[in-house]
């Protein structure tokens, strides 16, 4: 009741700031596009980005198509890694969480390789798997694997014990209380998870295609990176690469606020 | 069986008077439905010598018994409860359920937990739902007849209107009734119950209190009830519910004295206006009082 009321409040207060906000919010980044513009007009050159030039060149890329296209392309591939690192990542986290000696034996692997960035085994990727998508999405997997599993893992050790006495209780044996109170139980650790894993998934991929396009010499792998490796290394398009640029945050943001409401869907029960 | 009991006042020998008098009233010898024999539990603590919670604590409770446990705060309640569910193992003694060693929790003994321990993803009906769906109960159990069951139980504590609301947004009282109705639906032999109505207020209270007798089966001959462990920090409440109360003492946690509560059943408003009722109050008050009054100043 008194959670709920004031959880109630403050959303209130939150709604009352955001409605005195946004003119004082927006103020600092139109003063700062204006000064860009001053100095892209002051510099003289046709090739000096500036807010109107990229504003053309966003028009030019949706309008041809192509940057829908090299979007939708590195979004399958980070779908196809993600769900890969997932599928690996839950079930490792859930067994590690709960098991003691599991995690004892597997830690040390994870731990050893979590520092190793996903863009230093694209060596390694290029050479077994080439320059074409599965390169890229174990790039991705790779990447989006350590946050996943870490959360879970301390999620799963999260879990109130009593919980699980409960569930002894009441007879259930070990395989119906990791369905029915330690997967529930660790969810949120694990949507949080989830969230962090998609955003360096989708960091990893825009990397990897920028170095794939390298080694591929700007071939048909495709894909945001690519091209702005393109734009960068062929045709010289600053304007296009700010476009890249823009566009990669704006599909970051799309894709947490996507997956943050899928989770609260799926968790009806937690505090929003 | 009503007013067989022998004497009122202490009586310090572990088989009870008032369990021998129901099972003279039917004729059958008692069989221990639950043994602790020189039960002790110590911990480690870090950095520590160890802690002594529970030492040499032995007592039989009969079939169909309703045994309360009460003492100051830290005399071992919870540790006796949680070694009779299977969550502890004792340190020094055994636990026997029907004669036979208990090793692990197992879903003939129900456990009502001090914090309630409901699951927060899952709403009222689903946490009432749990046992009957997952646990062993489920088999032979079909969805329709489930159904029925979690319906009777969630009416009983009387939280109709609530099944889809998720334990957050419940109070502390309401929480308390989700967690008894989960334990009974689930229809354990043995009630293990941890201070099931500490958060209710005065009325609810009382009428659950009726509620849990009737579950208990005080309606039924000794023989048909169910056993029950209660641990309460309310004297009265003691008096109203048992066939005995056991008085314990802190450090360590031992059993002080087992008290035979001989008033009639069934127990109704009636019962606590008995001068008896008053009598075994006052008789457990001053048992305690000296430690109560310890505990609350230092």
């Amino acid at each position: 009741m008194n959670a709920v009321s004031q959880a109630a409040v403050s959303r209130l207060a939150g709604k009352a700031e955001s409605r005195a906000w946004p003119w004082r919010g927006l103020l600092l980044p139109l003063v700062l596009l204006a000064v860009w513009q001053a100095w892209g007009t002051a510099a003289g050159s046709v090739r000096t980005p500036m807010p109107t030039r990229v504003l053309m060149a966003a028009v030019d890329l949706v309008g041809s198509g192509d940057l829908p296209w090299g979007i939708a392309q590195s979004l399958g591939r980070v779908f196809l890694g993600f769900t890969v690192a997932a599928l690996i990542a839950i079930p490792l986290g859930l067994a590690m969480g709960s098991s003691r000696a599991i995690e004892r034996n597997v830690d040390p692997l994870v731990e050893s390789f979590r520092p190793i960035a996903a863009i230093a085994i694209l060596p390694l990727a290029i050479l077994w798997l080439g320059t074409g998508t599965a390169a890229a999405v174990m790039i991705v997997a790779y990447a989006a694997f350590f946050p996943i599993a870490i959360n879970t893992i301390a999620g799963t050790k999260r879990i109130d014990p009593t919980l699980l006495r409960a569930a002894a209780t009441m007879g259930l044996g070990r395989l119906a209380t990791l369905r029915t109170v330690v997967v529930p139980g660790a969810l949120p650790a694990i949507g949080v998870g989830l969230r962090i894993g998609m955003g360096v998934a989708w960091t990893a991929i825009v990397a990897a295609e920028l170095a794939v396009g390298a080694k591929a010499g700007g071939g048909g792998s495709g894909g945001i990176g690519q091209m702005m490796f393109v734009f960068y290394a062929y045709s010289i398009e600053l304007n296009r690469i700010v476009v890249c640029m823009i566009a990669v945050g704006l599909v970051a943001l799309a894709l947490d606020r996507l997956l943050r409401a899928g989770m609260r869907g799926l968790m009806p029960w937690a505090a929003p | 069986m009503s007013a067989a009991g022998p004497s009122q006042g202490a009586n310090s020998s572990p088989s009870g008077g008032s369990a021998a008098a129901q099972a003279a009233s039917v004729g059958v010898h008692p069989a221990a439905k639950l043994r602790l024999e020189g039960v002790g539990k110590r911990f480690d603590v870090a950095g520590a010598a160890q802690t002594v919670a529970v030492a040499d604590f032995t007592l039989d409770v009969a079939q169909g018994e309703f045994l309360v446990i009460v003492g100051p705060s830290g005399c071992g309640k919870t540790t006796i409860l949680n070694v009779l569910a299977g969550l502890d193992r004792p340190s020094d003694g055994t636990v026997k359920i029907d004669g036979r060693p208990i090793h692990g929790p197992g879903p003939e003994r129900g456990v009502m937990f001090q914090d309630y321990a409901l699951f927060p993803w899952r709403t009222v009906w689903g946490n009432v739902e749990f046992g009957l769906r997952y646990g062993p109960a489920a088999k032979g159990l079909d969805s329709l007849a489930r159904q029925q069951r979690v319906r009777s139980y969630i009416d009983l504590v009387g939280l109709a209107g609530s099944e889809g609301k998720y334990p957050h947004q419940l109070s502390g009282g309401m929480r308390q009734r989700v967690a008894l109705a989960r334990l009974i639906a689930n229809e354990p032999d043995v009630l293990l119950l941890d201070e099931p109505l500490a958060a209710l207020d005065a009325q609810t209270r009382l009428i659950l209190q009726d509620e849990l007798l009737r579950i208990w089966g005080q309606d039924r001959p000794p023989v048909q009830r169910r056993t029950v462990v209660f641990i309460t920090h309310a004297i009265d409440e003691a008096v109203f519910l048992a066939d005995r109360v056991a008085v314990m003492t802190t450090h360590p946690g031992r059993l002080k004295a087992l008290i035979d509560i001989d008033l009639p059943r069934p127990r109704n408003d009636a019962t606590r206006a008995l001068p008896k009722f008053q009598a075994l109050s006052q008789h457990i008050w001053s048992l305690i009082r000296d430690e109560a009054y310890r505990a609350t100043v230092t």
